[in-house]
């Protein structure tokens, strides 16, 4: 049964807490070939959900669940290689925490009913935290207060919002489960008023959890302040799963008939994140809240798509996929330039192409990836996102869109340039990169560009049923 | 049932002013602590159509529990562990604190009587009103209170006010024991973490003032 | 709406003025008690009008005529404010349309001339105080014209004699109970505000730089300050007749059980003063306008309860 997912992980979680430290990291490795093996058996409908009446398995959720679970696998990896080098006080707590998270995320994914969606998103947040501040300094602290506090908030907002909806079923006398999959078929019959109302509080509560902006202000403060590991998981995956909250919401929007608002609300707070984080990126001085905008820009781009609709849908889907992938191996890699040099400051780094050759390779080609170079995944995902906009013919909105990926293109190649070509006066590094540590990221970023060159079917057929409820095809 | 329900959110909305102009930490949480016993007992008065059976009512004796219970012990033992001084510090001060919570109820009132609600019964306009009045009375104090704990107080009395929007609202949802309790367990693991997460900033910063919480910026 | 003149009212009056030193030495025996001690004898009041009207008044060269004229126009203005109250259920002595308007810029009044009489005496401790007890009562008077205020949405008069001197008065016990709750409340909080009681004012402080009201009353001797006290015995039965009125429904007519119920509610409301002042503490000077505020609101939030049961 599909609920393993998140069960397995829970009771490992729970287990690593009271495990020595070699214990603990083994079964950490363990459940994540587990939980991708339950993947891979969901993905082939080998097994399914028991009790559908709170969980399903939709497409849009399986997609998100498959890359989770990869994601999870190689950044277990990593995370062990990378607790090899570094003293970290509490590990058992750091494996226990990732662990409670997959099992969140994994709720995330497989969640139908409205109000477990949000017991699963609020649970992220909470089993997220203890990764922050892992390492006790001030400004870890600091992040992890934010981030707690103003995604609970959000979140909150956001029941808010699941109960706007649930009265515009009383509204409109309808009785059903209050789930995703069987409010679909009563659409057309809620309250617009109401639902209109839900999905804002919906977005704004989700959002924030997104990091669409204005509410995305804990975003670059969390992300750099956890360690590698838990930075790429959070990035990579979590995001996701928040921008899931917001697509299924959508996707009922649509199918009630409203789809028009809530594409152009979409496209809105997009546009909105895309212009703070190209805004935001150009001066910045940490490497790691760089690519933590980066993830902002992206999470932008991923609106921006779901909102034009069409073939910029399908668009908006492969970005999801591999910006995950890119940015998860971007954060690897910064985990690797942190143990390596000791400071996440960019002008405290520098001449990594010389210092530590495989880093300064990944670390160049996911830049390349995230801005949108072939062969990474993100050229075409941006493209087909572009032809969407000019399809629909708003003009506008892709001129700001194009303006955007410019302006963050410029401001980041600017830093990383620095810190792989640059100029360093002393040569001394704290930790030699190994190849064991160098390996996932690179990993990672074949995978988007083997997807690029070979996209499995199956994988085609999952996102075009994910996309057809809100109208997205690959046909232009 | 109606008048129970009246006196009920009549006494929310006055904790609710008088948490705004308290100055002392611990009258806070126990302030908190009432509400919460308030709040869990709303449903069962409010009238819904399913009537109370004893699922209802032993759920409501577990949210009770919770609220009235586990979550203002855990933070008592956070102030007493982690505060040095049991003064709030206020941002706004009391006085505008308590005006403008006495502005929200005025507010919610004018929203709740430009909402065309015809499908409630009569007797929500007031459950609406107290709820909306929670919610901002929450994010006031949220927003306006140097002392980390106190935002905790905030968020927790924002959770009530959207509670009881959900009572309101959506009271279907109430008979649905599973989702409500995972709710609950939520609610109870967030306080938790919060918790240990002030623990942490006491420690490595010596207060809980949350102005200290100011070094990441762009 | 219409104004009348019962003058057979004025034994009744004159019977519970006579017995509000008596009152008032509940009060001091009841912190007695929490403290476990006797306390003074309950004519202590009686003794001290006595003492103080037989004794000599000593003026200071440097005031006026004002500070001769303030305790009697206080004690007058308190006094006749009992005038328009309607004692237990009786119609009271004077009534007209809007009379409570007038009786609380009467009580203003009063103050007002004491607060002269002490800024008369050019000495700074008074001057302190006096400046003081107005921005309290300031503060009180919102609380008190919000108060006003419901009353007249709830009865659409403005006439001590409409509210509280026949059946459908307004009090506990009527279908407005919640507001009202909250108004005894309120006025309980104004009671301890106006007559200078703890948690506001001490009156047993013997520090002027922390009195309020006595400071005021510092440098008055003799019968004026026989006078100044009787004042303050009239305004405090006036504010805790008003809490007893609201507290029951005293049927119009004059049966014995009315009287017997008026007197045992005004003992419990005296009582209830010596109470609050035995178990709080006095508050900082920063503290008193929140108190004061936490009264208006809860007034405020009557208000709107009843825009709610209105609705």
């Amino acid at each position: 049964m599909l609920q393993l997912v998140v069960i397995i992980p829970l009771l490992a979680g729970i287990t690593v807490f009271f495990l020595p430290v070699n214990r603990g990291r083994t079964v950490l490795v363990a459940t994540a070939l587990a939980h991708a093996a339950l993947t891979a058996l969901e993905w082939f409908q080998i097994i399914g959900p028991l009790h559908n009446r709170y969980f399903s398995a939709t497409p849009e959720g399986l997609l998100v669940l498959a890359i989770l679970s990869f994601l999870f696998l190689w950044i277990c990896l990593y995370s062990v290689f990378y607790m090899q080098e570094t003293e970290m006080s509490k590990e058992p707590v750091f494996n226990a925490c990732m662990l409670l998270f997959l099992a969140a995320m994994s709720m995330v994914t497989i969640a139908d009913h409205i109000i477990m969606l949000w017991v699963a998103v609020e649970a992220t947040t909470l089993m997220s935290a203890p990764l922050i501040f892992v390492h006790h300094s001030k400004e870890a602290l600091e992040a992890t207060w934010k981030y707690v506090l103003i995604c609970s908030v959000g979140i909150a907002l956001a029941l808010l919002g699941c109960f706007f909806i649930i009265f515009s079923m009383t509204m409109g006398q309808v009785e059903a489960p209050i789930t995703f999959s069987a409010l679909h078929d009563v659409a057309a019959r809620l309250n617009p008023a109401w639902l209109k109302a839900g999905f804002i509080f919906i977005l704004i509560g989700y959002g924030t959890k997104m990091g669409l902006a204005p509410m995305h202000t804990w975003l670059p403060d969390a992300h750099s302040e956890a360690p590698g590991p838990a930075s790429a998981l959070l990035s990579g995956a979590l995001l996701n799963c928040a921008f899931l909250g917001v697509y299924r919401c959508h996707q009922l929007m649509y199918a009630a008939g409203l789809g028009p608002f809530s594409s152009n609300v979409l496209i809105a707070f997009g546009l909105a994140s895309m212009l703070v984080a190209a805004v935001f990126i150009l001066n910045q001085s940490d490497y790691k809240r760089m690519l933590a905008y980066s993830s902002i820009e992206n999470m932008g781009i991923i609106a921006f798509g779901t909102g034009i609709g069409g073939i910029a849908v399908f668009g908006a889907m492969l970005h999801m996929i591999h910006h995950s992938l890119i940015k998860s191996s971007l954060f690897l890699t910064a985990g690797n330039i942190f143990l390596g040099y000791g400071t996440k400051i960019i002008n405290k780094t520098g001449a990594m192409m010389r210092l530590f050759p495989k880093t300064a390779a990944t670390f160049v080609a996911g830049f390349a990836g995230i801005s949108g170079f072939p062969p990474f995944g993100l050229f075409i995902s941006e493209l087909l996102i572009i032809f969407g906009a000019v399809k629909a013919g708003r003009y506008v909105v892709v001129a700001i869109f194009i303006f955007c990926l410019i302006l963050v293109f410029a401001g980041a190649s600017r830093l990383v340039i620095q810190m792989v070509f640059g100029t360093r006066e002393s040569d001394e590094i704290l930790v030699p990169e190994q190849w064991k540590r160098a390996l996932p990221p690179l990993v990672l970023l074949l995978t988007s560009m083997a997807l690029v060159i070979w996209m499995p079917e199956s994988i085609t057929q999952t996102i075009i049923r994910a996309i057809a409820t809100i109208g997205g095809t690959i046909h232009g | 049932m109606n008048h129970i329900s009246t006196i009920l959110l009549a006494l929310i909305l006055l904790s609710v002013l008088l948490s705004l102009r308290t100055n002392r930490l611990m009258a806070l949480v126990k302030l908190m602590a009432f509400q919460g016993v308030m709040v869990s007992t709303v449903p069962l008065f409010s009238g819904s159509e399913h009537g109370i059976t004893f699922g209802l009512f032993l759920f409501f004796f577990l949210m009770v529990l919770v609220k009235g219970v586990c979550i203002p012990a855990l933070m008592m033992i956070a102030v007493k562990r982690v505060v040095a001084s049991r003064e709030i510090e206020p941002i706004i001060g009391y006085h505008a604190s308590l005006f403008a919570g006495l502005i929200m109820i005025v507010f919610s009132m004018y929203l709740i009587n430009h909402l065309q609600l015809h499908l409630l019964p009569p007797g929500h306009k007031l459950l609406l009103v107290t709820a909306v009045t929670t919610m901002g009375a929450g994010l006031i104090l949220l927003m306006a209170r140097r002392k980390a704990i106190t935002q905790v107080i905030g968020y927790l009395m924002m959770e009530n006010g959207i509670y009881l929007i959900g009572t309101a609202l959506a009271g279907k949802v109430h008979n649905q024991y599973l989702v409500e309790f995972a709710v609950l367990l939520d609610l109870l693991v967030a306080v938790l973490v919060m918790g240990i997460v002030l623990n942490d900033i006491h420690h490595t910063f010596d207060d809980v003032d949350t102005g200290l919480l100011g070094r990441l910026k762009d | 709406m219409n104004s009348s003149f019962t003058p057979i009212s004025l034994i009744p009056l004159l019977t519970t003025v006579a017995l509000a030193p008596l009152l008032m030495a509940a009060i001091l025996k009841v912190k007695a008690c929490f403290s476990g001690r006797q306390g003074p004898p309950w004519l202590i009041k009686y003794s001290t009008l006595f003492k103080l009207l037989r004794k000599g008044s000593v003026y200071s060269t440097s005031s006026t005529f004002l500070f001769k004229m303030g305790p009697v126009i206080s004690f007058v203005c308190a006094f006749m404010v009992l005038l328009f109250f309607p004692f237990a259920g009786l119609p009271p002595v004077l009534s007209f349309h809007g009379d409570v308007i007038m009786l609380f810029y009467l009580l203003g009044l009063g103050r007002f001339f004491t607060v002269l009489a002490a800024l008369d005496t050019a000495s700074p401790f008074e001057g302190m105080g006096a400046a003081r007890e107005v921005f309290f009562s300031a503060l009180a008077e919102v609380t008190i014209f919000t108060i006003l205020v419901l009353f007249f949405r709830l009865t659409n008069s403005l006439s001590f004699a409409e509210y509280f001197s026949h059946n459908h008065g307004i009090t506990l016990w009527s279908s407005s109970a919640a507001p009202v709750l909250l108004v005894v409340i309120a006025l309980f909080m104004i009671l301890l505000t106006e007559n200078s009681r703890v948690p506001v004012d001490d009156p047993a402080t013997h520090l002027e730089l922390t009195m309020i009201h006595e400071v005021m009353i510092l440098d008055h001797s003799g019968p004026d300050l026989a006078l100044i006290e009787m004042g303050a015995f009239c305004k405090m039965l006036f504010y805790a007749a008003f809490i007893t009125s609201l507290l029951y429904p005293f049927s119009s007519g004059f049966p014995a059980s009315n009287v017997v119920i008026f007197f045992l509610l005004l003992t419990l409301i005296y009582g209830g003063v010596g109470l609050a002042e035995s178990i709080t503490g006095r508050f900082r000077m920063a503290m008193v306008p929140n108190f004061i505020l936490t009264s208006f609101a809860l007034v405020f939030f009557a208000v709107i309860l009843t825009m709610e049961l209105v609705q």
